[in-house]
């Protein structure tokens, strides 16, 4: 930049005009590459939901013929709770960026109704093959002013960390799916949440790590995340 | 809840409004460089050197003033047309002493009065100068020997009423000072494309030339709340002066160490355009002062709002998160593991223009040094100036609104 330069005070439109154009257009880029993201992310959620329901009914199909193969076999087909939690998470997520959308409630209506499909099918496989999984129900809103609802959120997540083998499935309590409502309905779970359904009995309030493992005796029976880990150091 | 969703609806409606605003000035600003860097006017002709006298204020400036004034000596300047006048402005310190061992050079007059203010020992010197153009040097800077010839081509444009220069950092060495480093290339750029678009609206101290007799005729200097330059340059530009840029005529000059000093300064520079843009109320959105009315001065202004609500929001949202980890902490007797996974990375609209404006940022930063150094690599403290400086700036923003607002006032130093 050799000479110095200086023009007049006039205002050129046309470069008013052009610096609003492409201003306008590097914000619609940004709106469109956010919602080419979302998309990507519901995609991904799908594909994980579609997975599961595979896995369900391949389950259900295998519980079906438990007559001709063994628990051990079926046993070791089961869901892992990680994987629940993780679309779970990856759920929530998704719930926080974009807010109940349409997209969000149709996927968090498939969820509840894959956990729900899931907490029955184990609760039957457990009956059968005496087994001894650990559940926890959980209950929580979106639309009223639940406070406790994300600190009883974080304490079923640290739970499930220590305890990969924990099943926790999570409801929004206000959604419209007939299958939730009815489970409500059996489990007798009143609309004071946040709740939580541990052995057949409700629970409601925040409830602590230290109060959930005294109702819940079982999850000492439990391996924990960094035994798991060591195990698997081991091999 | 309902009133969390209007905050949270109206708090994404006034982050989105001021991102437009921020990206449409930087993009307006780069178009504008765009399209004039090519048609830069070359000055012609052969007319005779005007004289020009140089003025140092000084108060308490002993231990800077001996290399400002060599500088100014070893000014590539016929003789008998620089007139540097010293003034000191009633020191405590040696600063006159200092001055006076200069002396022995014809070209130097020291002068020396009570305390008044620069804006005082600016006048001084302009009723004892018989120069055709009257410039200013604070004693804190130095010029390169070929920068008063620069300056003076410029004049030879008979329109053009004040030249600033192309200012950068002297010898940077704090982390502080090469953060600067980097803002001073970004004022290089602005500068240089303000003066394109006949909208400067500072003429800063280090090194900016008048012609004497359009500042006789506005009525000399005058305090400008602590700002004079800017309140100089605001008066040119309302009475339908132009003032250019030479970014090839180059001024060092120290900045602050320490955080505090520069908070100091800023809050100073900050509260002087805030009182001054009240005193010059009438120029904002007014056609008739082009670009600076229509678009330079407003988005000054709300460029301040701008960067005390991105503070403000950030400040609100971190502590959110760090209550909510605190909870967690409380709840769960452990630290919530970040989850590092694509997946959750944040892809909001926001963030993707708050990127672009980080970019368009680099981009200007690249111009300014093309403009100063000839080289477009920017300096190697961007990254810092980048990530840090702009959680720097809203605080002495947020104090100089501040003292504005309750009429505290500020001092020099």
């Amino acid at each position: 930049m050799e000479n110095p330069i200086v023009s007049d005070r006039t205002a050129r439109w046309r470069t008013y005009l052009f610096a609003f154009i492409i201003t306008a257009a590097l914000f619609a880029t940004a709106f469109i590459a956010s919602d080419y993201f979302n998309n990507r992310r519901v995609a991904d959620i799908r594909a994980t939901q579609d997975d599961i329901s595979t896995d369900i009914l391949s389950l259900e199909t295998q519980f079906d013929l438990l007559q001709e193969r063994s628990c051990t076999d079926v046993a070791e087909n089961t869901i892992l709770p990680s994987v629940l939690t993780s679309l779970g998470s990856r759920l929530s997520y998704l719930e926080a960026q974009e807010g109940d959308s349409d997209e969000v409630l149709r996927l968090k209506r498939l969820y509840s109704l894959l956990e729900i499909k899931d907490y029955l099918l184990m609760k039957q496989i457990s009956a059968k093959c005496n087994l001894k999984p650990v559940f926890i129900l959980y209950f929580y809103s979106n639309e009223r002013d639940c406070k406790d609802c994300e600190s009883q959120g974080y304490v079923l997540t640290s739970l499930a960390q220590k305890y990969p083998q924990l099943r926790t499935y999570s409801f929004d309590y206000d959604l419209d799916v007939a299958a939730l409502q009815t489970l409500i309905a059996i489990d007798s779970v009143q609309n004071k949440l946040p709740a939580l359904v541990i052995n057949g009995k409700n629970y409601y309030g925040l409830q602590k790590v230290a109060d959930i493992q005294k109702v819940l005796p079982q999850l000492a029976t439990l391996k924990t995340a960094t035994s798991s880990a060591a195990t698997s150091t081991k091999k | 809840m309902r009133a969390m969703i209007s905050a949270a609806v109206l708090g994404a409606g006034v982050t989105y409004t001021l991102l437009f605003i921020s990206l449409y000035f930087e993009v307006f600003l780069l178009i504008s460089f765009l399209e004039r860097r090519k048609v830069s006017r070359t000055v012609s002709g052969t007319r005779t050197l005007p004289k020009v006298s140089i003025v140092v204020p000084c108060f308490n400036e002993q231990m800077s003033l001996g290399s400002t004034l060599r500088s100014l000596q070893d000014l590539k300047y016929p003789p008998q047309l620089l007139d540097i006048i010293v003034v000191d402005d009633g020191s405590r310190d040696e600063t006159l002493a200092m001055a006076r061992t200069f002396e022995n050079d014809r070209r130097i007059r020291v002068f020396h009065k009570e305390n008044g203010g620069k804006h005082t020992a600016m006048n001084l010197a302009l009723s004892v100068s018989d120069a055709e153009l009257i410039g200013c040097l604070d004693a804190d800077s130095i010029v390169d020997s070929d920068a008063l010839m620069r300056v003076a081509a410029v004049f030879q444009d008979a329109r053009i009423a004040a030249v600033t220069p192309g200012i950068h950092v002297r010898e940077p060495q704090t982390i502080l000072q090469h953060m600067q480093n980097v803002e001073y290339r970004l004022s290089v750029f602005n500068r240089f494309i303000l003066a394109a678009l006949g909208s400067a609206f500072i003429t800063p101290g280090p090194f900016s030339i008048f012609r004497a007799g359009v500042v006789r005729e506005l009525g000399g200097w005058r305090h400008g709340h602590f700002t004079e330059d800017m309140e100089m340059a605001l008066r040119m530009q309302e009475a339908g002066h132009l003032i250019a840029n030479a970014p090839n005529a180059i001024v060092h000059t120290t900045t602050p160490r320490t955080l505090r000093a520069l908070f100091r300064q800023r809050v100073r520079w900050t509260y002087g355009f805030l009182k001054n843009a009240a005193d010059y109320k009438h120029m904002f959105g007014d056609r008739r002062y082009g670009n600076l009315g229509v678009l330079v001065l407003p988005t000054a202004l709300i460029s301040i709002g701008t960067g005390i609500y991105f503070f403000c929001r950030i400040l609100f949202w971190t502590s959110i998160d760090l209550l909510k980890a605190y909870g967690h902490y409380e709840l769960t007797g452990a630290v919530s593991q970040p989850t590092f996974h694509l997946f959750f990375l944040n892809t909001s609209a926001m963030w993707f223009l708050v990127l672009a404006s980080v970019l368009l940022i680099l981009v200007l930063i690249s111009a300014g040094s093309l403009i100063g150094t000839g080289k477009r690599m920017p300096p190697y403290s961007t990254p810092l100036f980048i990530l840090f400086y702009c959680f720097l700036v809203p605080l002495w923003l947020s104090a100089a609104v501040v003292r504005a607002t309750i009429g505290t006032g500020v001092r020099w130093r």
